[in-house]
């Protein structure tokens, strides 16, 4: 989900400013960068608990475990700084990843509608050339810049059905969507001699999916979830132009919680994503990768401020990104903490999360990015 | 590796895309030019300057009293203000002023120098070179304005400028934005505000226009030889202009990004006067239609492209470009039929400079002809990553 435009509204509206601007970065080859659909505190606990949490866009069955109808807004900045043999560039990507709501029906089912970006394109490529423009003596500095906005978001349906704490089921209708909005310049010094041009291109998306999750709790200290997304087709097309169609990859995930310290919550998840379905929605030169999510944190009772029993988090994260550099996959390490705050009697609670993650690609190309995820509950 | 090149290379080609090239006059009407030259440079260039003041005051009143009719002229002078870095000649200066009031047709120039003659004398002021200042006052006979008051007859003024040495200035004009005036006093009394009597011209009858054009204007009685027909001339006196239409192909201007567009001139030494003096060139698009075929009317027919002006001196030579892209950009909007792929080189002072560029026209050798030397790109396909 790419800056709705109601979450824009409010977060203009409370004073958030954001830059969207970034450069080109090992995180953001071919269909983009996929922000995983985590909240602020499963990112917390890096995403070890996101098969469990109703606000994160994972597992359908943890939508039972809400308890009360509730609205979950998120916004996530991305700090960015790519270092390569000739120089590093620091970038910001603003993104609000996330919103979510959630409402019970009766005792046992539950409702969630939710919104999240599945691959985020957003960047901007500066390349500047010699070009020979004239005669043969008149070379002059040809600026490239190629500007992506948009990205493909997953909006869900999910329905959830419990009875008991120990068993929760959860099924999820999924419609991709979304559009890259392309601006291509050509950009001389001298406006006198030189005519400076742009291109103009849109791509948009559509595709469906349904996903189903299981959630077990065998005792009151350990906790198992199962999910698992079956994707269909994802066509993109200029215009009214089909120009390519692949794969929504396929998606299973499993998680374990142990709750057996008091005050804490330990849990670990691992998951994986068939990437290499969209491989045909990809120009040659850029390749997508099955890959591994593996992740696991803890979650601990903290400090009381303000009468306010503070949650304190932290979790560590590894993974495959779907596209490559150059035929190589791209891993990311990130390291997260974060706290949760309940805010107006619990009718509203506050998470925060601050990752460090660091991207590699078997190249001397390094990439370290700081997220700061804030996510918003409001429970009417 | 993490911004690859995306578009193409740069194509740059020189074609011969030259249909027709021609000098024109510069058929901006007389009394239009913003300027009013004054010169004499020996047998190379004289031109005269003429101002009307057909209408008289009759009557004037005296501080404290009441109309009445005008009986003295005193210190009567005509106010010129002159664009001093035109001004031309170390040696004095002697302006003569003659009655160039005639019943002939008002745009003959023969009509208009045969007046110049003693028994039209009215008056002469010499000015050294360090009185030619921005503003020039210049006094002429007082018992030639009363006259001209007391017999209700127009008061038409023809300058000439002589002395021992070339000069040339160039005065402002109306059209310039700061008009000859003049001004007299109708009684001794300097304690009464002298009158001014500003620029008018009754005639041609009917064409106002006209008539407002020729308030104050530039006649030429010598101008320097004109270029030979198969060279393409900008600026002189009279003024000229050249008029390119050019055939381009299609593909280049509908489906590729012209990026820089230049024409290759070849120009030629004119060493008729002020060899070494820079020309400020202004290439303009032609924005008459179809409907005028005559190069000459569709050559006044222009628009701006570009504010920055080509530097040329009229003694130098060789390769000269002019850049075009600009042009281009409207080209790829319109049909040919609409704005034809034509342009008009002219010079920013035209009408007010002796001075005239040559350059090869398409009757020259191929070597020295214009030519079209455009750089384009492809589009790049903006679709998936």
């Amino acid at each position: 989900m790419r800056k709705p435009y109601f979450v824009a509204t409010v977060f203009v509206t409370i004073s958030f400013a954001s830059r969207i601007e970034a450069q080109g970065a090992l995180s953001l080859q071919g269909l983009g960068y996929p922000a995983g659909g985590f909240s602020a505190r499963a990112e917390g606990t890096g995403g070890g608990i996101a098969d469990f949490d109703a606000f994160s866009s994972v597992s359908p069955a943890a939508l039972a475990g809400v308890g009360s109808s509730a609205l979950f807004l998120q916004y996530s900045p991305e700090f960015r700084r790519v270092t390569t043999a000739s120089g590093s560039a620091n970038t910001t990507t603003a993104r609000f990843p996330l919103i979510e709501g959630v409402l019970p029906i009766g005792e046992s089912w539950t409702l969630g509608l939710s919104s999240s970006t599945f691959l985020d394109r957003s960047s901007e490529t500066n390349l500047k050339r010699a070009q020979i423009v004239g005669g043969p003596t008149d070379t002059v500095s040809l600026t490239e810049r190629n500007k992506v906005l948009g990205a493909i978001d997953d909006f869900r349906l999910g329905l959830a059905w419990s009875t008991s704490p120990a068993f929760r089921i959860g099924v999820g209708a999924h419609a991709f969507a979304g559009s890259n909005r392309i601006t291509f310049s050509q950009l001389f010094p001298d406006s006198a001699k030189f005519i400076s041009s742009a291109q103009a291109g849109r791509i948009s998306y559509a595709g469906f999916a349904g996903s189903l999750g299981i959630e077990w709790h065998p005792s009151r200290v350990i906790g198992f979830a199962l999910s698992g997304r079956k994707g269909g087709d994802l066509r993109a097309q200029s215009g009214d132009t089909a120009i390519g169609s692949g794969r929504l990859p396929d998606h299973y995930s499993a998680s374990a919680t142990f709750e057996g310290i008091p005050g804490a919550t330990v849990s670990a998840r691992v998951a994986h994503d068939n990437w290499s379905s969209l491989n045909s929605l990809s120009s040659p030169g850029i390749q997508a990768f099955d890959g591994w999510d593996t992740g696991a944190g803890l979650e601990a009772s903290g400090p009381r401020i303000l009468q306010r029993i503070i949650t304190l988090r932290a979790g560590a994260r590894f993974r495959t990104l779907p596209f490559g550099l150059n035929g190589e996959k791209v891993s990311e390490k990130s390291f997260a903490a974060g706290f949760g705050a309940p805010l107006t009697r619990d009718r509203a609670s506050l998470d925060v999360a601050i990752q460090r993650a660091s991207r590699s690609a078997g190249t001397d190309i390094k990439e370290r990015g700081f997220i700061l995820s804030i996510g918003l509950r409001v429970s009417p | 590796m993490l911004c690859p090149q995306i578009g193409g290379d740069v194509q740059n080609i020189t074609i011969d895309a030259v249909v027709v090239d021609t000098t024109v006059p510069a058929l901006s009407g007389l009394g239009t030019e913003p300027g009013l030259l004054l010169a004499s440079r020996g047998d190379t260039l004289d031109t005269r300057v003429v101002v009307r003041f057909d209408s008289l005051p009759a009557t004037f009143i005296p501080k404290g009293d009441t109309a009445r009719p005008i009986t003295s002229v005193d210190s009567a002078y005509v106010q010129f203000i002159l664009d001093t870095l035109s001004i031309k000649g170390a040696e004095p200066v002697t302006i003569e002023a003659y009655d160039v009031d005639t019943t002939a047709n008002d745009t003959s120039t023969a009509a208009l120098l045969s007046l110049f003659r003693p028994d039209r004398f009215i008056s002469s002021q010499t000015f050294a070179r360090a009185e030619l200042t921005d503003t020039l006052k210049y006094f002429i006979s007082d018992s030639a304005v009363l006259a001209k008051i007391q017999s209700s007859t127009r008061l038409r003024i023809g300058l000439r400028a002589t002395g021992p040495g070339s000069s040339q200035m160039r005065i402002i004009s109306s059209e310039g934005g700061f008009p000859p005036e003049m001004f007299f006093r109708a009684t001794p009394d300097t304690t009464t505000k002298p009158l001014t009597v500003s620029l008018l011209s009754k005639t041609p009858i009917g064409e106002s226009i006209l008539a407002a054009n020729l308030i104050d204007y530039t006649v030429i009685a010598k101008g320097p030889p004109p270029a030979p027909p198969s060279v393409l001339a900008v600026g002189g006196l009279p003024a000229r202009r050249v008029y390119i239409l050019f055939n381009i192909p299609s593909n280049i201007i509908d489906s590729s990004t012209v990026v820089r567009a230049t024409l290759l001139l070849n120009q030629l030494p004119n060493m008729a006067i002020d060899p070494t003096d820079t020309v400020f060139v202004l290439p303009q698009i032609v924005l008459a239609g179809k409907a005028v075929t005559d190069p000459a009317k569709a050559a006044q027919i222009i628009g701006g492209i570009t504010v920055d002006t080509l530097k040329l001196k009229p003694g130098g030579s060789g390769s000269t470009n002019v850049e075009l892209a600009s042009a281009f950009t409207l080209w790829h909007t319109q049909k040919p039929d609409t704005l034809p792929r034509a342009i008009v080189l002219k010079s920013v002072i035209e009408g007010n400079s002796p001075l005239e560029l040559r350059f090869s026209s398409s009757e020259d050798v191929v070597a020295l002809r214009p030519r079209l030397r455009i750089s384009y790109t492809s589009k790049v396909p903006l679709g998936l990553p």
